[in-house]
């Protein structure tokens, strides 16, 4: 059926820039100022779906970095070692150790642009340990305007921005990323860009498992962040890597905000079994971290909470002043609703559904040091590029790495002009919705899709429900043409599930294709309980085959450039 | 687009409060710096509403010629518009503002002076040392508070020893933020004044406080007085006396750590342990295979390796 | 397809007496795109029932005229 914008009143706008970057939170507003920097003449352009101001996973702030190697605590070696043992070997070391080189130097630019960092009284960065060994860990205390300072930033330097634009499909043509086609969530137009260069910076997928509360976005991440990114880099043909290994955290009970024990840790609080015993003896976030808390939680002592009822009213006012104030103001709210006191409750703390995020864990568009996906002039960077435990810090260096090798990449190159039938198919496939205003709603599509992920993919993984689970979500396919949209903005909440759709299938079929438990609970498969090196010490990839289907295969790791023991360097969070 | 710009500039002299409010947002979402000048001019507002929003907006655009008129604000009457210009200055100054600031301190408005105690914190300058110490004399509990929390960051600073006297201050509070300075100073009577207080303050956070700064200081003389505050009845400053004497292992601490392993607070055991396991003594051993069944994890990775260290020591010896 | 109205309990609150019909702010900022105008009396309210209660609408609103609740689900 031929569907077109202008059907609806809609009309076509068509935009050509060098650099299209695609998502302006933490990564792709760097990405778009280094690509300026590089080349102050080249036209760099801002795709948000939001608005720049508040967007991406730090809309409302960040308390602090998590991957700071900062010379004289850490040394990017030291890092890379860690992340190495964190990941379970399976990383490309190269691009970890892009972050750990590149990371002090994007605190200063930060610092330089007035981002506070915390300091100790003789004005060293006042660093704290979380991880196993070295400190990477760095408050800042008033970072709640970090997206605020990056904005100005992005102006100072001349960076195009358009908000409220959403990306559906990049546009590969000759055998590279030529630009995007996409829609004004607002006016419903539907927006062409052309360019020489996309740098995809869309964040996670965090609408992918339900939270346990029941509301679709009451996620840990942003939600805005629904995994069009991975979606977009899919369907463009590239490759996708360690998708079977889940984003998984450790958060608040029914509240989508993490307890924060590693910022409340260095005051004297730590996370407790229902006895009031630590269980776990570090507070950084991994698989195997958060396996001991399933265990935990499973066992006779749990419930697990985070302790503070031990410490003095004066302590807890400043832990409450800084964990009320940034990355979730919400919460002080949330506890006062519920009448619970850090003084006399301890936090109460659950598992949170699944996501894909490599900022956490692994998952992601495959990329090498340089930020390059396997498809020529397609860049990926931050939450959904596959630079494993890459954090904010990580996802300002790729961002910069992107940024400026886009900018040397697209030097030689002109604009294509799209392929009509691609436009045509593109614009039956996102405004389908509104030649059915009476279909099913988004959220109840949604609702039952995400469900359908709890139900099959949570982990502990078993074959058979996961085989089940994929069954549904391919057929899950034929359910999405049955929604209906009223106006541009449940459009966009449409396109959306259809992301959702393709990243439920990718962990469906990236989870079965890995026979072996790795990474504590993000992969842990009842029917391959233990770790398997032999057959397994590789990253699982998946593409779309020139047949449409999606295929998966091995991809060896790249050759350790720091040399790590795996054997005699378990990541063991429970020494018992 | 510029005739938009002076329109909401225009918007900002209104006479009706609604339309100021919404010419400040607008062009803080425009963000163009030509906007800076007439905001500034905005700061005059005789509503502290509209005062609040032009700082917010003025610290978005960063530019340092509204430093000036954001110290002016320090002062104000209004406790929202002085905290905004706080929020906001803490972010914007640097080390070139450091006269202004000292300026501000000799304006005799407490607020203003004490919000600009805390600024010189974000910058280390010793130059700033003769206008804090005044401020030690100072009839106001907060400004003797601020100003002595102050000292602690100004690099190069080692010795002053009006900052001792704080350390006596009938005020508790006054007495926390002195004794945490007196662990960055090296004058002859600090360890002796934070030894006494250690022990024998009546304000617990005062005995904890104390000994965090021994810990900084890691002086042998405090070893008497850091193993008295093991049998204190806060568990936070048995905490700290543990930490600090990890650091100065003295044989004199051997019973009353080995009595800690059995504290009723898991921290106080883990550092015990710790600390056990830096003197290198065998008479800890047994003490410590029992914390082997502790019920905190953490106690039972410190005393194991803990015991492992002892043995490491004790063979070393053997064969030394 | 039948159409209910069911009501929801929206996280986001309006005070109708304090939101200044020319100011879009909290509509500018919010990342999930909720809140309009009502074109009859030119306040704001949250159309789409999708918050994250992330608040980016109470801090920029210039009155003080928006609450953002924990949404009934969650509180």
């Amino acid at each position: 059926m031929q569907i077109l914008a202008t059907d609806f009143g809609f009309k076509i706008q068509r935009m050509q820039t060098d650099v299209l970057v695609v998502g302006g939170g933490t990564a792709g507003t760097m990405a778009g100022i280094k690509a300026k920097q590089a080349n102050p003449d080249s036209d760099v352009l801002i795709l948000e779906k939001a608005n720049i101001r508040r967007s991406g996973a730090i809309a409302m702030g960040m308390d602090g970095v998590n991957t700071a190697v900062i010379p004289g605590n850490s040394t990017p070696e030291q890092y890379v070692r860690e992340i190495t043992i964190a990941n379970d070997g399976i990383v490309n070391q190269k691009a970890v150790y892009e972050t750990g080189r590149l990371g002090f130097e994007v605190i200063q630019e930060l610092e330089s642009w007035g981002v506070k960092f915390q300091k100790d009284p003789d004005g060293n960065y006042d660093l704290k340990q979380v991880h196993r060994v070295g400190k990477y860990v760095l408050p800042m205390p008033e970072g709640k305007d970090l997206k605020k300072i990056l904005t100005r930033q992005v102006k100072r330097h001349g960076v195009n921005v358009t908000n409220r634009v959403m990306a559906t499909r990049v546009i590969v043509q000759n055998g590279r990323a030529t630009g995007v086609v996409g829609f004004d969530v607002r006016s419903g137009d539907f927006v062409v860009i052309q360019a020489k260069a996309v740098i995809l910076c869309t964040g996670a997928c965090g609408r992918l498992g339900l939270p346990a509360s029941g509301y679709l976005y009451g996620t840990y991440e942003n939600p805005t962040n629904a995994g069009d990114g991975y979606a977009m880099a899919y369907h463009a043909g590239a490759e996708l890597t360690n998708i079977e290994c889940f984003q998984i955290n450790p958060l608040i009970k029914d509240y989508n905000g993490p307890a924060c024990a590693y910022v409340a840790s260095p005051f004297g609080a730590y996370t407790a079994n229902a006895e009031g015993h630590r269980f776990i003896n570090c507070d950084y976030w991994s698989g195997q971290m958060m396996l001991e808390i399933y265990k935990e939680l499973n066992s006779g002592n749990g419930p697990v909470h985070l302790k503070m009822y031990h410490l003095d009213d004066d302590t807890i006012a400043e832990i409450e002043s800084i964990l009320w104030a940034n990355e979730r103001p919400s919460r002080g709210r949330f506890h006062e609703g519920r009448g619970e006191n850090y003084r006399t409750h301890g936090v109460e703390m659950n598992i949170s559904e699944i996501g894909l995020c490599s900022g956490h864990s692994a998952s992601g568009v495959w990329v090498n040091e340089r930020a390059e996906t396997t498809v020529p002039g397609l860049y990926a960077a931050g939450d959904m590029a596959s630079v494993p435990h890459n954090y904010m810090i990580g996802a300002f260096v790729y961002g910069r790495v992107a940024g400026e090798n886009a900018v040397d990449y697209l030097q030689s190159l002109d604009h294509l002009e799209p392929d009509a039938d691609f436009l045509a198919a593109e614009q039956a496939r996102i405004y389908h919705p509104l030649t059915q205003p009476n279909g099913i709603p988004h959220t109840q599509v949604e609702y039952k899709l995400r469900r359908l992920v709890n139900d099959y993919l949570q982990p502990p993984k078993s074959p058979h429900k996961m085989e089940i689970g994929l069954e549904k979500f391919v057929a899950y396919t034929d359910t999405l043409t049955e929604m209906g949209a009223r106006d541009p903005h449940e459009l966009m909440r449409c396109a959306e599930v259809h992301f959702i759709r393709d990243c439920a299938e990718m962990a469906a079929r990236a989870s079965l294709y890995r026979k072996e438990t790795r990474w504590g609970l993000y992969h842990y498969r009842l029917d391959y309980p233990e770790k398997n090196d032999a057959e397994w010490f590789c990253h699982v990839n998946l593409k779309k085959a020139e047949t449409g289907e999606m295929e998966l295969f091995k991809r060896p790791v790249e050759p350790y450039i720091i040399d790590v023991d795996l054997k005699e360097e378990v990541y063991d969070v429970a020494v018992r | 687009m510029d005739s938009e710009l002076d329109q909401w500039i225009t918007l900002l002299r209104s006479p009706l409060l609604d339309d100021r409010l919404v010419a400040i947002k607008t062009l803080q979402h425009l963000g163009d710096e030509d906007a800076i000048a007439p905001l500034i001019d905005a700061l005059q507002d005789d509503d502290p509403t509209v005062q609040t929003l032009v700082i917010t907006t003025l610290w978005e655009f960063a530019h340092p010629s509204a430093i000036p008129p954001l110290l002016g604000c320090l002062g104000s009457p209004h406790e929202a518009v002085r905290n905004e210009a706080l929020s906001a200055l803490k972010e914007l100054v640097s080390t070139d503002d450091l006269m202004k600031l000292l300026d501000v301190l000799q304006t005799g408005n407490f607020h203003a002076q004490l919000n600009a105690l805390v600024l010189l914190r974000k910058i280390h300058d010793a130059q700033a040392l003769p206008f804090i110490l005044p401020f030690f004399e100072s009839e106001n509990v907060e400004l003797r508070e601020a100003a002595v929390t102050t000292l602690r960051y100004l690099n190069q600073v080692v010795r002053c020893e009006p900052a001792l006297a704080l350390a006596q201050d009938p005020s508790e509070t006054v007495r926390r933020a002195a004794v945490l300075t007196l662990g960055h100073l090296s004058d002859d009577g600090v360890v002796p004044l934070l030894s006494t207080l250690l022990t024998q303050d009546a304000d617990w956070q005062v005995r904890r406080n104390a000994a965090q700064a021994l810990d900084i200081l890691a002086d042998p003389a405090a070893i008497a007085a850091l193993v008295a505050a093991l049998t204190d009845p806060e568990w936070q400053v048995r905490k700290f006396a543990v930490r600090a004497l990890q650091k100065n292992a003295d044989p004199r601490a051997l019973p009353t750590l080995i009595n800690a392993l059995a504290d009723d607070f898991s921290d106080v055991r883990r550092d015990a342990a710790t600390a056990l396991g830096n003197l290198g003594q065998a008479e800890a051993l047994s003490a410590l295979q029992q914390t082997l069944n502790d019920p905190d994890i953490d106690v039972r990775i410190f005393s194991e390796r803990a015991i492992a260290k002892i043995n490491q020591t004790l063979a070393a010896t053997a064969h030394g | 397809m039948a159409q209910t109205s069911q009501r929801v309990d929206v996280p986001v609150i309006v005070d109708e007496s304090k939101c200044l019909e020319k100011c879009n702010a909290c509509i500018e900022v919010c990342p999930l795109d909720v809140l309009v105008k009502n074109p009859e009396t030119g306040k704001a309210y949250m159309k789409y029932d999708e918050c994250w209660f992330c608040l980016p609408c109470e801090k920029e609103c210039p009155t003080g005229a928006i609450t953002v609740q924990i949404p009934f689900l969650l509180r």
